[in-house]
């Protein structure tokens, strides 16, 4: 992700208004430059085609993707869960975006898709939270599932659940506000 | 302290002032970046990998592409200044406020001892006592998430859903496109 | 003093934080710098948790790990705290880009002065 290749120096000087770029050389290397540079320049031009942001992005999504999930996974045994998970799951669309234009990659996710994630992500956490008190215990009281519906380890299975229907609302929410924001309000022209 | 420690919390606040003294928007917005990914690092040192993952994909990442667009969207203010001219008043109501707050230092507990309230508190003892043979995960933090305090979790879920709901109202739209 | 201070400097560096954020919050005129501001706020509110749970010598909250574990709760509350914070600056530049459309500037006094012409 952090290849420091991909901040492309020759796309700098078409900065809007020939301002001065002072950024101290040395905190942007520490940050992820393939997002940097393109989305710097989209007030005077939306998207920067590079091919070594492309080529980067398309060795590393997949790798980034596998990462997320398999946070969102192994949070119940080390470190991880459905916030870090997701949050790194969206990070994926938002490198492609950047990468391909926002754009296409919108095209492709499809928005309303990202609407059913989320409301179905939300509405899933809530009846499993509802399901166990129809079953007669608590409000998200998984060992419930054990008794009631003779789950093998519940709370276990109950909680990578819920892990994992966060993981799908925080990854929808954030690629949501990406897109959201990058097309801006109604009427005004989207990058 | 130890050098790392003392390395990196004066990266954290360099790039914590250099994000406040300086003038262009996006350097503010980068210097930030450096910002979030060395406060990242602190999270580790201080023994919480949960919270440094969290923090160095959404500080380092997510916000900072947030931040990016919107200055794409709008405009990114820039002179001939490389920093941020003085606001005074400002700098009277920080000056004023960390003044206020350090008069506490005395009071609060040792970073790190075995003794601080929060290490022998009873809530702690009992999660971390009882988090495997009742939840059934070895990551407490997950434990105490999603199951003792899943309510709250619930709650953030639905913080984070209304958050995707009220940009949506901001901008006059029905899906995110 | 010294061997007061010591042991507590990680609680000096939140509230030099606090006081970057406020000062970010007062002093810059700029809609997105404010936003910063108040992020940079927030991060200084999550060190005063993590440093607090901090126990010297503490493995992580995972029961792999051997014995002394620090205390998972402020772990939690910051974790969900981070991410609900991510959303509350996306909402809040969601806002930004709408006032831009509406009203061609990020500046603070001229927009006072935009509303105040109205």
């Amino acid at each position: 992700m952090s290849d420091d290749a991909t901040s492309e120096p020759g796309s700098e000087p078409v900065a809007p208004e020939g301002s001065e770029v002072d950024e101290p050389a040395e905190e942007s290397a520490t940050e992820e430059p393939a997002e940097e540079s393109p989305i710097a320049e989209t007030a005077s031009r939306p998207y920067v085609e590079s091919p070594i942001i492309m080529a980067t992005v398309r060795v590393v999504a997949p790798f980034v993707f596998t990462f997320g999930l398999f946070i969102m996974f192994h949070g119940a045994d080390s470190s991880g869960g459905g916030f870090q998970g997701g949050v790194i799951v969206g990070t994926v669309v938002l490198m492609l975006g950047i990468a391909f234009g926002i754009g296409p990659t919108r095209e492709w996710v499809d928005p309303s898709t990202i609407v059913v994630l989320v409301g179905l992500g939300t509405l899933g956490f809530v009846s499993v939270g509802l399901g166990t008190v129809a079953l007669g215990g608590a409000f998200l009281d998984y060992p419930v599932f054990g008794t009631a519906l003779g789950v093998p380890h519940p709370s276990k299975y109950g909680i990578e659940l819920v892990e994992l229907l966060i993981g799908v609302i925080v990854a929808g929410i954030i690629t949501g506000l990406f897109f959201a924001i990058a097309a801006g309000t109604r009427g005004g022209e989207s990058a | 302290m130890s050098t790392l420690e003392f390395a990196l919390v004066a990266f954290v606040l360099a790039t914590g002032l250099a994000t406040a003294v300086l003038r262009d928007v996006l350097g503010s917005i980068i210097a930030f970046a450096a910002y979030s990914l060395g406060i990242a690092v602190v999270w580790v040192v201080l023994q919480a990998p949960d919270v440094g993952l969290t923090e160095a994909a959404v500080g380092a990442g997510v916000t900072t592409v947030l931040f990016l667009l919107t200055i794409a969207k709008t405009v990114r203010p820039s002179g001939e200044r490389t920093l941020e001219r003085l606001d005074l008043p400002a700098l009277g109501v920080a000056v004023a406020l960390v003044a206020v707050l350090a008069t506490t230092l005395g009071a609060l507990p040792p970073v790190g001892g075995a003794e601080t309230p929060v290490a022998t508190s009873e809530v702690t003892s009992y999660y971390l006592e009882n988090a495997y043979h009742e939840a059934g995960v070895e990551n407490v933090v997950t434990a105490v998430l999603a199951a003792y305090r899943g309510f709250d979790t619930l709650g953030e879920a639905v913080v984070v859903y209304a958050a995707g709901v009220g940009v949506l109202v901001v901008f006059q739209r029905e899906v995110f496109a | 003093m010294i061997d007061a201070f010591a042991p507590r400097y990680l609680y000096l560096v939140t509230f030099l934080l606090l006081g970057i954020g406020t000062y970010m919050m007062i002093g810059n005129r700029n809609l997105v710098k404010k936003v910063i501001g108040m992020n940079l706020f927030q991060t200084g509110i999550f060190l005063f948790f993590i440093a607090a749970a901090y126990v010297e010598g503490a493995s992580p909250a995972v029961l792999t790990r051997e014995a002394p574990h620090v205390s998972p709760l402020p772990h939690v509350l910051i974790l969900t705290a981070i991410v609900v914070g991510v959303s509350l600056t996306a909402v809040a530049l969601g806002l930004i880009v709408r006032i831009y459309a509406d009203y061609g500037t990020l500046d603070a006094d001229v927009l006072w002065e935009v509303r105040h012409d109205d």
